[in-house]
């Protein structure tokens, strides 16, 4: 029996298949150099934000990785992309600069409006300067904020507290709460990474045993979202090792005790936790900010506590 | 299945891939820049050079196990063949004749062996295809850019690549005439020593020897009987071996005795002895059966022997640091690695990463061919299993096909294992790719001729070169204009099916590993940086530093530190795993904002941050 002859044209058809593949490649290659911004489109857009952007607003990007603009865009915005940036609320921040490249293989503009717009709205009309667009988004997640305690760490009280309520101080020498015992008991804000997302955020290791590390802070005030948003850093929040203990971190209401908020890390969990209280109306209060493990291995936390008002919603 | 010997035309063209091949790596080595593991060989090789001094001065002295440790010691983890040659090339072109600088005379050895790959992957294409197909695997395999890029480095797996197919070509060249088994144990010998890849290769091969020497034995009771002798002798030899391993307790006392007189080398011996003598009794009654298993005998035989002579370092405890390199890579780390969005940090890996990588990494002009060319051939051996589909085959598979298709999925299948570390790339697999090389340019050959019968119906005088040429630049012309783009930053080459660089950072890729993309930045800093600043070039190994400056590619000011905190400038190269240490330097430095970077196509490869004055 003679083979069919679609068989026998295979090998034609594999070549027009080989020879098709092949020219599309090569148009790929002719095509990419044109949706690659050059140094004067990033200028630009640089020109630009300096002009117009607001105190509080924020620059997103779009391929999350795009961070060669951050050569450009003017230092005193504050620039978001890491993997996940698509889907963070930008809280801090009322206006959000998107800066994407679309043309780029693979961007999926659609797919990132769809994660990205939900409670936000386009301001004006986006500009290209080359294949980079820079839109200005009303950003309705946008929570005031009437307290931060990265911001306001200097005036805390720091101490090591003991279970059965002594304390031992933790000194301000002018950076840093520091702590009698390893090197590592402090408290500053510091950057660190939480599965990726760069943080500006209150460090405080756990100390290990029963004992806390707390951070006091006055004047929270009454009738506001108290938050507690804090994790494990970088590579030590994956470790499953069965030595590693939770963390607990948490915030107290200092003249009563009342627990406020508690979140626990176990080993392996990633990423940034976040609890939230609404607090009463009433006269400001005083909050300890606390954490503890009983290994203290690899325990390393960093959170932050802030007292928000709503989301503000689209106008 | 049968060996040819390459005609002079044949011997002439591979001779000039090879040369092509070397000189293509010569002339652009020096923008590429050293990777983790590079600087360790370079400083491995010149200890090693270094005993080969002392071997000239002070013989007696080289041979004690305490000059011995001194010198090899260092990097035994992996065998001493490669880093023995870059360690004597340096001894003669930099440090006797200085005609190179230091680097290049590391490499020099790698580049001999990777140019065998084109050479080779021509003589056994167009033995099994035809010219216009190994001509195809030859430059094929060249215009990979990770693969051109791990033939710039003096490391180990693309000579290893090239070694895996030298002992291949010599198994099947064993077929048609019996020294050429003899060379097969050689080569088997210099694979192994030249990384434990090679060990494989005896399970990859000697089926297709028994295959061989049960088919042409049919019908020869003689030959069969001494077949089975062989067969049994081995047999016998591995049952023995592992009652020794069951009655002495288990693997630490059978380590422990195995000493040079004792029952484990007897049987060593006994083997070698034994498998002579039935090969020579064989020899008298049957030539193609005894050529089938001389590869055996001396791969068991010789592969041992030459590990062992090669490397001083297990002269004296050859059984004890055997067994601690084997342990070594029995449990290799596992390093973090980007894939799909995810870091993968432990095993269970994804079964399909290593086809996945390689989709989205070799140019797609040239991974369509080997899929093409792969499924072709494992389509004829399904469709020429059964009756009814036998004759739509024209060909039947032939056995040197199927060694060919074999060794195209093993390596790719020993590293999909999930429990086998990911990392490093692609490199791990580059046997593999070799042979998917040979098949690429099967299909591609086929399809020119198909295209050539048609055309010649018309035109009877045509020749072949007008269709194959035209065909050859479409096909290889995206390839090589991927290469020159991304060249010399190999490990981020992505295909055009990953989308190029941009493509696979959205697709959460690996953007780059072995921090040899460093260059793209020290021209910047020998430029900018204050005199004696601190330097903290991340994930450069502090070897590599050293090279830097050494190969006169840093300024000898500069001073390398461990961490942003110590540092004045930090280049910080992007891993994902490696997320916090830039953010380190932000805290450090007090700002988040660059001052110059590696972008690739727009992806962010080595990001520099200077100190501002006054912090």
């Amino acid at each position: 029996m003679r083979s069919p002859s679609f068989l026998r044209a295979l090998p034609l058809v594999e070549l027009g298949g080989l020879v098709l593949v092949a020219l599309l490649c090569l148009v790929f290659h002719l095509r990419l150099p044109g949706h690659l911004p050059s140094e004067g489109d990033y200028r630009a857009v640089a020109e630009r934000l300096k002009a117009e952007a607001r105190p509080g607003d924020a620059v997103l990007l779009f391929p999350w990785w795009t961070e060669h603009a951050r050569l450009f865009v003017p230092p005193d915005v504050p620039v978001y992309g890491y993997l996940g940036s698509d889907r963070d609320d930008l809280s801090a921040h009322p206006r959000i600069w998107v800066l994407g490249q679309p043309e780029l293989p693979r961007s999926d503009e659609d797919g990132f409006l769809a994660t990205f717009l939900p409670e936000r709205r386009v301001v004006g009309t986006p500009v290209h300067e080359g294949p980079l667009s820079l839109a200005l988004y009303e950003n309705g997640r946008y929570r005031p904020r009437r307290f931060t305690a990265s911001d306001a760490y200097a005036k805390a009280r720091v101490y090591l507290e003991a279970q059965d309520g002594t304390r031992r101080d933790c000194p301000f020498d002018g950076q840093a709460h520091r702590c009698p015992g390893p090197n590592y008991l402090y408290v500053a804000p510091e950057w660190h990474e939480l599965f990726y997302e760069p943080r500006r955020c209150l460090w405080m290791h756990a100390p290990g045993g029963p004992q806390r590390l707390v951070a006091e802070f006055d004047g929270i005030p009454g009738g506001v979202g108290l938050r507690l948003e804090g994790g494990i850093i970088w590579e030590q929040a994956h470790l499953k090792d069965a030595r590693l203990t939770p963390a607990y971190l948490g915030v107290d209401d200092a003249r009563s005790g009342v627990r406020l908020l508690e979140v626990v890390v176990p080993p392996g969990l990633e990423g940034v936790q976040k609890a939230e209280v609404r607090l009463p109306e009433g006269e400001p209060r005083t909050v300890k900010v606390w954490v503890q493990s009983d290994n203290a291995d690899r325990r390393q936390v960093c959170l932050d506590v802030l007292a928000v008002e709503p989301a503000v919603g689209v106008r | 299945m049968m060996g040819r010997a390459p005609t002079r035309d044949e011997k002439w063209l591979a001779w000039a891939l090879w040369v092509l091949a070397f000189v293509a790596l010569l002339l652009t080595e020096s923008a590429v820049g050293f990777t983790r593991d590079e600087s360790v060989y370079f400083a491995a090789a010149e200890g090693y050079a270094s005993w080969f001094r002392l071997l000239f001065h002070s013989p007696t002295q080289a041979f004690t196990d305490a000059a011995i440790v001194r010198a090899w010691d260092y990097n035994h983890e992996h065998p001493a063949l490669m880093k023995t040659l870059f360690g004597l090339s340096h001894l003669l072109f930099h440090d006797g004749l200085e005609w190179t600088r230091s680097a290049t005379a590391f490499r020099l050895p790698a580049f001999a062996f990777a140019a065998l790959i084109p050479a080779l992957s021509f003589l056994f294409g167009s033995a099994l295809y035809g010219r216009t197909a190994g001509l195809f695997a030859a430059l094929a395999f060249m215009l990979v850019p990770r693969q051109y890029f791990n033939s710039e480095l003096a490391c180990f797996d693309v000579p290893v690549a090239a070694m895996w197919l030298l002992v291949v070509y010599c198994f099947w060249r064993a077929l048609e005439d019996v020294k050429w088994g003899v060379w097969c144990g050689v080569a088997f010998g210099l694979a192994i020593a030249t990384k434990h890849n090679a060990l494989f290769l005896p399970f990859v091969l000697t089926p297709f020897a028994l295959w061989r020497a049960w088919t042409a034995s049919e019908g020869r009771p003689e030959a069969r009987t001494w077949l089975l002798r062989f067969v049994g002798l081995f047999a016998a030899v591995a049952v023995l071996y592992g009652w020794l391993l069951v009655s002495l307790g288990g693997g630490e006392d059978f380590q422990k005795k195995f000493l040079l007189l004792s029952p484990h080398t007897l049987l060593f011996v006994g083997l070698a002895a034994g498998g002579a003598w039935v090969l020579n009794g064989l020899k008298k009654v049957d030539g193609p059966v005894t050529r089938a298993l001389v590869p055996v005998l001396a791969m068991a035989v010789l592969g041992p022997v030459i590990f062992y002579l090669h490397w001083p370092y297990l002269w004296h405890e050859p059984v004890e640091r055997t067994a601690w390199y084997l342990a070594f890579h029995a449990k290799h780390n596992h390093y973090a690695w980007f894939y799909l969005g995810t870091l993968l940090r432990e095993p269970p890996f994804p079964l399909t990463y290593v086809v996945v990588k390689t989709a989205l990494t070799v140019p797609t002009s040239l991974f369509v061919p080997m899929v093409t060319g792969l499924g072709a051939l494992a389509a004829r051996a399904v469709l020429g299993l059964f009756a009814r589909t036998r004759a739509w085959v024209a060909r039947p598979v032939t056995l040197t096909e199927a060694l060919v298709g074999v060794n195209a999925v093993t390596s790719i299948l020993i590293i999909s294992h999930p429990q086998v570390p990911h990392f490093g790339g692609v490199k791990h697999w580059f046997p593999s790719m070799v042979f998917l090389g040979i098949l690429a340019g099967a299909a591609v050959a086929r399809g020119c001729a198909a295209l050539w019968d048609v055309l010649k119906a018309k035109r009877p005088a045509l020749p072949f070169a007008v269709v194959a040429a035209p065909v050859f630049v479409v096909l290889l012309v995206p390839a090589l204009v991927y290469s020159v783009r991304v060249f010399p930053y190999g490990t981020a080459a992505y295909s055009e099916l990953a989308g190029g660089l941009p493509g696979a950072a959205t697709l959460g890729m690996q953007r780059q590993f072995w921090s040899s993309h460093v260059t793209g930045v020290l021209p910047w800093i020998n430029e900018h940086a204050k005199p004696g600043a601190r330097l903290f070039l991340h994930e450069v190994h502090s070897g590599s530093f050293r090279d830097y400056q050494r190969n006169g590619m840093l300024r000898n000011d500069l001073r390398p530190v461990g961490s942003p905190f110590d540092a004045d400038i930090v280049a910080y190269q992007y891993h994902q795993e490696f997320r916090e240490q830039e953010f380190q330097t932000w805290q450090a430095f007090g700002t988040r904002t660059p001052v110059t970077g590696l972008y690739l196509d727009e992806t962010p490869q080595v990001i520099v941050y200077v100190r501002p004055e006054g912090r």
